[in-house]
């Protein structure tokens, strides 16, 4: 009797792993946002492991300007003021990754505490919340995003707090609805019936309840954001210099597409891979927690 | 122990900006709670029983009326005696003294460690996310009872004694069965030693073998502790068995409330005795009065007047409540189909006022001698007081009207019911 | 009553494929239903008695195999021989997708006796319902889809039956009772009006002079002309054809509602003409019982299966619901398979009680010997927790239902069994103590 529940338990989190890694496309994507992952770890940690001095400016090559083809020197080729490609896109990955998972994370963050209140509160809290986000629902948000960082003033700071402004209602609405069915559940009421606080039962209950499906929408948003984040600076919005950074970097490219097209499209394509991959990642995030699939 | 002054739940049932209906789940219901006994509160669905649980559980405040807890029949009888005299001050003092809606800060505490509740569903009842231990220490670390080490201990001699053993501590709800995680809502419930505790529907979602260790977990708690319990429960077999008091609720009031032997085995409010002579028996073809009530329990929004019951009650007669639209409704059946023979195509029938009905084109001598006959069958017909013959249509006037509230019967028990009115004059 | 099995189940197995490993539902259940009668199917939650319920009738899902066993009809029919023993295997891991073709197939070929000869009712009436089609429309469609037949002969003899006719036949009816009808509208080309004089004939609320009113009025009741252009493309059998069969179709589900109304007033739900024009959230929990019941009833099977159909209901509507299947009976000449875990429900109704308990069966005998005289361990305990005002203690059994994966070998009550021995792990055998009780148990090899 004891080894079998001990048994289960382990199940329960091989199971787990099992719905995942029966999910093949889920594997992949997982396998390019580890490998992303440590890039931009050993970027921060480590640069030298990776040949850079500086991971946040991009080594120009005054000597040759024009983009060269790919070569065994350069395995990527290189891009305008001589900037070796792999090496590029290696330092942009830990710009680019970081600033995303930042406001992703911090607009979930705000987003949820928000959601949480005011679902659980009800009233007029919820009731102004839900119309300031339909306010952020009704504009398109980049057009949004490119307003607020306008008013804020055109610095990389300014533009993060624009995104996270832009980003902070989807999450409210989604842990608000999270939060409405999980306020229904029994276990909500018997936690008030033994005494616990308002705002303990948010902390304790609600919010651990919340976080698996705010997770994994969590790893779905990372690619979108990164890939607005690249548009605002392929457009030129943001003062970038020698910051390296996916969007810039396919920009800097733009100017010699047609001699040189692999200056565009390999920092354009680490972008699409890195959206796809989370994508497919959330994807199977998504069967494990689904527990419909754990049963079947 | 605890008692239930004229308690009103309604709920609000947006139908549009102008029209705000009230769904009446609880309407108006007096209940006392002794100290140490098992109250078996019985009732269908939508019967209120429920949200009348959770009101006395401190859960949801009521539209109107109080709860005291921790009262004794002395606090009762004057709460009651104000309530009769209508003084206002005695209510207000009482009140604030003993209802459990008037307690703040520490007191609330307090109050919270004294009370506790089971739900029916034992799946949506434990967070999904959180150990045993941590479920069951709740209530403790909630109500400042235990903190800490003392809190874990106490938590495994409350897991021994639900029957668990101690190495269900560190697991996780989705591990156990049904009947494991029943048993934890127990622990929990219990951890704070309450003194009332509301089971609701302890054990409708479990099988009949594991809901018998249920009862009988439930059982050997309330002997070895002197808990008073309210279980709610719509299987009657469940209170036969655990009950010592029983309360009837049907579309929200009290139907009947009495001794377990005297309420189940000689039921008197005609509501009762159908119902349980609709619970099925484990005695294959024994002989016995089964009464199979017509049509359903009343819309809670648009309550039928007088007694609640009336539209399905065998015994229904003139002053249960009758409206002119069901004396209508089978007026015109007996007109149109099982007398059609007698009345032909060109009889019509309408409501005047509340009071009166019109039938056109029809002879009042014939309709006396139908509803004569057909008053056995028909419950409505009873309440027409008179037919009178006027110039080219037939009135008849019907009865006005009596509400019943809970009469005392010589037995002690109370019923609900007019049959029972004179009894309590006498008694 | 019986008049031989309308179903013979034999040695079934269902077992279920997945991820936590092999659920072994049923493993060995042999159990007959005889013509006319209730059958009780008892058994806590885990035992089987519901996958019973959707393997007669091939409801089964895609990671399910039957490896071995037979359901038969009383044709001789077996419904499980397409799927029996043929499940895809990819070394041991069963192949889903190959499955899911297989049961589809099943299903397929299950279609046409689905519904006419089985049909089944659910615990949930919302689930069997659409909830986007009038309850008449769903009545209606059954009767459609399985025999169509029956609509058009029953419009074709409205359209041609004159007064004098029915007449004629509410005299036969008088004097000599349902047969002659048969004969008269035989004999005059009226095939398919009996059924319709039958059902104002039958009913109990109204007055005979009404009744008689109601039978004449039928030669009234003729067809417009579109449904007359519809009822002739459906005879050619042009149901099939797109556009055209629109019209007949639309003329059949118009009779179809006919149908719907006399098997509802049948069933005691008063107002049908308002009823069958309602949709299903419209009606209350015991009333939509009572309609899939309807659209269960409406092509007379030989065998309804009821799973649960009274758990979520009240008690006063449960004896309602309790007392129609027990007129049912009486009225038509199904036989009824009854599942569930209440004893006391299968008290009310059944002929026979069978008890399941980790995919097999305990005990099979008539209503009376069970709660009487129980013989297997099981059965008396399930009898021994039933809740009363007389009893001290409940006496439940230690543990709980076996894991499906795991089943014990032997008899499966054996590690909870009060009287168990070591040979009751090799027990697995059925003994019939009388003609007609049989019982799994090892305390009665001798006793025979």
């Amino acid at each position: 009797m004891e080894k079998r529940m001990e048994a289960k338990e382990i199940e329960g989190l091989r199971l787990s792993l099992v719905i995942f890694f029966s999910n093949k496309t889920a594997v992949v994507g997982l396998m390019i946002f580890m490998a992303y992952v440590i890039d931009a770890l050993l970027m921060q940690f480590a640069p030298s492991m990776l040949g850079v001095n500086n991971p946040n400016a991009l080594a120009f090559d005054y000597s040759n300007t024009i983009p060269q083809p790919p070569s065994p020197e350069h395995i990527l080729g290189t891009t305008y003021f001589g900037v070796d490609l792999l090496q590029a896109i290696m330092q942009a990955i830990r710009i680019d990754l970081g600033y995303s998972g930042l406001i992703v994370i911090s607009g979930a963050l705000i987003g949820a505490l928000f959601g949480i209140i005011s679902a659980y509160a009800g009233g007029w809290f919820d009731e102004i919340l839900m119309r300031i986000t339909d306010i952020f629902f009704g504009i398109p948000y980049l057009v949004l995003a490119l307003g607020v960082g306008f008013a804020l003033g055109r610095t990389i700071e300014s533009m993060i707090i624009a995104l996270i402004i832009v980003w902070w209602p989807l999450y409210e609405r989604y842990t608000r609805s999270l939060t409405l069915s999980i306020k229904e559940q029994t276990f909500i009421e018997a936690a008030k019936a033994s005494g616990v606080s308002d705002l303990k039962i948010m902390i304790k209950h609600i919010f651990p309840n919340t976080l698996p499906p705010v997770l994994v929408q969590i790893s779905l948003d990372l690619g979108v954001v990164m890939a607005i984040f690249a548009t605002l600076t392929f457009i030129g919005f943001l003062p970038t210099g020698n910051l390296p950074e996916l969007g810039y970097l396919t920009s800097l490219g733009l100017n010699y597409i047609q001699i040189a097209p692999w200056a565009t499209i390999f920092p354009g394509l680490a972008i699409t891979i890195f959206a796809l991959a989370v994508n497919l990642m959330g994807d199977g995030l998504r069967d494990v927690i689904d527990p419909r699939r754990r049963s079947s | 122990m605890i008692a239930a002054f004229g308690i009103r739940k309604y709920f609000n049932v947006k139908q549009s900006m102008l029209s705000n209906l009230m769904l009446k789940a609880v309407d108006g219901v007096d209940l006392k709670i002794r100290k140490g006994e098992i109250f078996g509160l019985v009732g269908e669905s939508g019967s209120g029983k429920t949200t009348l649980g959770r009101i006395l559980v401190g859960l949801l405040e009521p539209t109107e009326g109080d709860v005291l807890f921790d009262v004794d029949e002395d606090v009762t009888s004057r709460y009651e005696n104000a309530l009769l005299k209508g003084d206002k001050e005695e209510l207000e003092a009482l009140s604030k003294k003993y209802s459990i809606f008037k307690k703040r800060g520490n007191n609330r505490k307090i109050l919270r460690r004294k009370m506790n509740i089971v739900f029916q569903d034992p799946y949506s009842s434990l967070d999904p996310r959180m150990r045993i231990i941590d479920i069951v220490k709740e209530p403790m670390i909630a109500t400042d009872y235990l903190k800490g080490e003392a809190a874990e201990k106490r938590v495994l001699d409350l897991l021994e004694e639900v029957g668990l053993g101690k190495s269900f501590a560190q697991r996780y709800p989705h591990e156990l069965s049904g009947g494991q995680r029943q048993r934890v809502a127990i622990a929990r419930a219990l951890a704070t030693e309450p003194e009332f505790v509301v089971l609701d529907e302890p054990t409708s979602a479990l099988d009949v073998s594991v809901q018998a260790q249920i009862l009988n977990l439930l059982k050997k708690l309330k002997q070895e502790r002197e808990l008073t319990m309210l279980l709610i429960t719509h299987n009657i077999a469940v209170v036969s068995y655990m009950a010592d008091r029983v309360g009837v609720m049907y579309a929200g009031k009290l139907m009947e409330v009495g001794d377990k032997i005297q309420v189940l085995k000689n039921p008197k409010h005609p509501y009762t005795v159908s119902l349980i002579s609709a619970v099925p028996q484990p005695k294959p073809r024994s002989i016995r009065q089964r009464i199979v009530l017509k049509g359903e329990p009343p819309n809670l929004i648009f309550l039928p007047r007088g007694c609640i019951f009336h539209p399905r009650c065998p015994f229904a007669f003139e002053e249960c409540g009758w409206s002119t639209d069901e004396i209508v409704d089978d007026l015109s059946y007996l007109i149109s189909s099982k007398y059609y023979e007698s009345f032909g195509e060109s009889v019509s029938i309408r409501t005047k006022d509340e009071n009166t009905i019109i039938i056109e084109n029809a002879k009042a001598e014939l309709i006396s001698e139908i509803v004569e006959k057909e008053k056995a069958n028909l419950k409505s017909l009873t309440a027409i007081k008179k037919i009178t013959q006027e110039v080219n249509y037939v009135e008849i006037k019907i009865h006005d009207f009596i509400t019943p509230e809970l009469y005392k019967l010589d037995d002690g028990r109370k019923v609900a019911c007019l049959l029972f009115r004179a009894e309590e004059k006498n008694a | 009553m019986s008049e031989g099995p309308v179903i013979k189940i034999d040695d079934l197995h269902v077992y279920f494929f997945t991820r936590r490993g092999i659920y072994q539902a049923l493993r060995g259940v042999n159990l007959t239903l005889n013509k006319g009668e209730v059958l009780g199917l008892a058994g806590e939650s885990g035992s089987g008695k519901s996958t019973l319920g959707l393997a007669i009738m091939g409801l089964l899902p895609r990671n399910a195999i039957i490896p071995k066993g037979s359901i038969i009809l009383g044709n001789g029919t077996d419904l499980v021989e397409k799927i029996r023993g043929k499940a895809p295997f990819k070394k041991d891991k069963l192949n889903l997708r190959k499955n899911e073709l297989l049961i589809r197939n099943l299903n397929k070929h299950l279609q046409k006796i689905r519904g006419k000869r089985i049909s089944m009712v659910f615990q949930e009436p919302m689930t069997a319902l659409n909830p986007v089609l009038q309850i008449g429309y769903q009545i209606a469609e059954t009767v459609l889809y399985h025999d169509a037949e029956r609509l058009i002969r029953r419009a074709l003899a409205r359209e041609k039956v004159t007064r004098e006719d029915l007449r004629n036949m509410i005299k036969i009816l008088k004097n000599e009772g349902e047969r002659g009808i048969y004969e008269y509208a035989l004999k005059a080309g009226l095939n398919g009006i009996e059924e319709q004089i039958f059902a104002i004939w039958n009913r109990e609320d109204i007055h005979e002079a009404k009744k008689e009113k109601m039978i004449i009025d039928l030669a009234k009741d003729k067809l417009g002309l579109f449904e007359r252009i519809g009822l002739k493309l459906a005879r050619k059998g042009m149901l099939k054809i797109p556009l055209i069969s629109r019209l007949a179709r639309r003329a059949l589900i118009k009779e179809g509602y006919r149908v719907a109304k006399e098997l509802l007033s049948s069933l005691g739900i008063p107002q049908v003409d308002s009823v069958v024009k309602m949709y299903p959230h419209e009606l209350s929990g015991g009333m939509r019982q009572r309609v899939v019941i309807a659209i269960a009833l409406a092509n007379n099977p030989d065998v309804v299966i009821l799973d649960e159909p009274t758990s979520a209901l009240d008690v006063t509507i449960q004896a309602q619901i309790l007392e129609l299947i027990r007129n049912l009976r009486k009225k038509t000449n199904a036989a009824f398979l009854f599942i569930s875990h209440d004893l006391s429900v299968l008290a009310e109704v059944s002929d026979r009680i069978a008890i399941m308990y980790a995919g097999k069966v305990m005990e099979v005998g008539r209503v009376e010997q069970i709660f009487e005289e129980p013989l297997h361990p099981y059965t008396k305990m399930l009898l021994d927790v039933i809740p009363t005002m007389e009893k001290d203690t409940l006496k439940p059994a230690k543990g709980t239902i076996p894991d499906a994966r795991y089943p014990p070998p032997g008899c499966p009550f054996a590690p909870r069994c009060p009287f168990a021995k070591e040979d009751c792990l090799k027990f697995d055998r059925e003994i019939a103590v009388t003609k007609d009780h049989i019982v799994s148990c090892i305390l009665y090899e001798n006793k025979k």
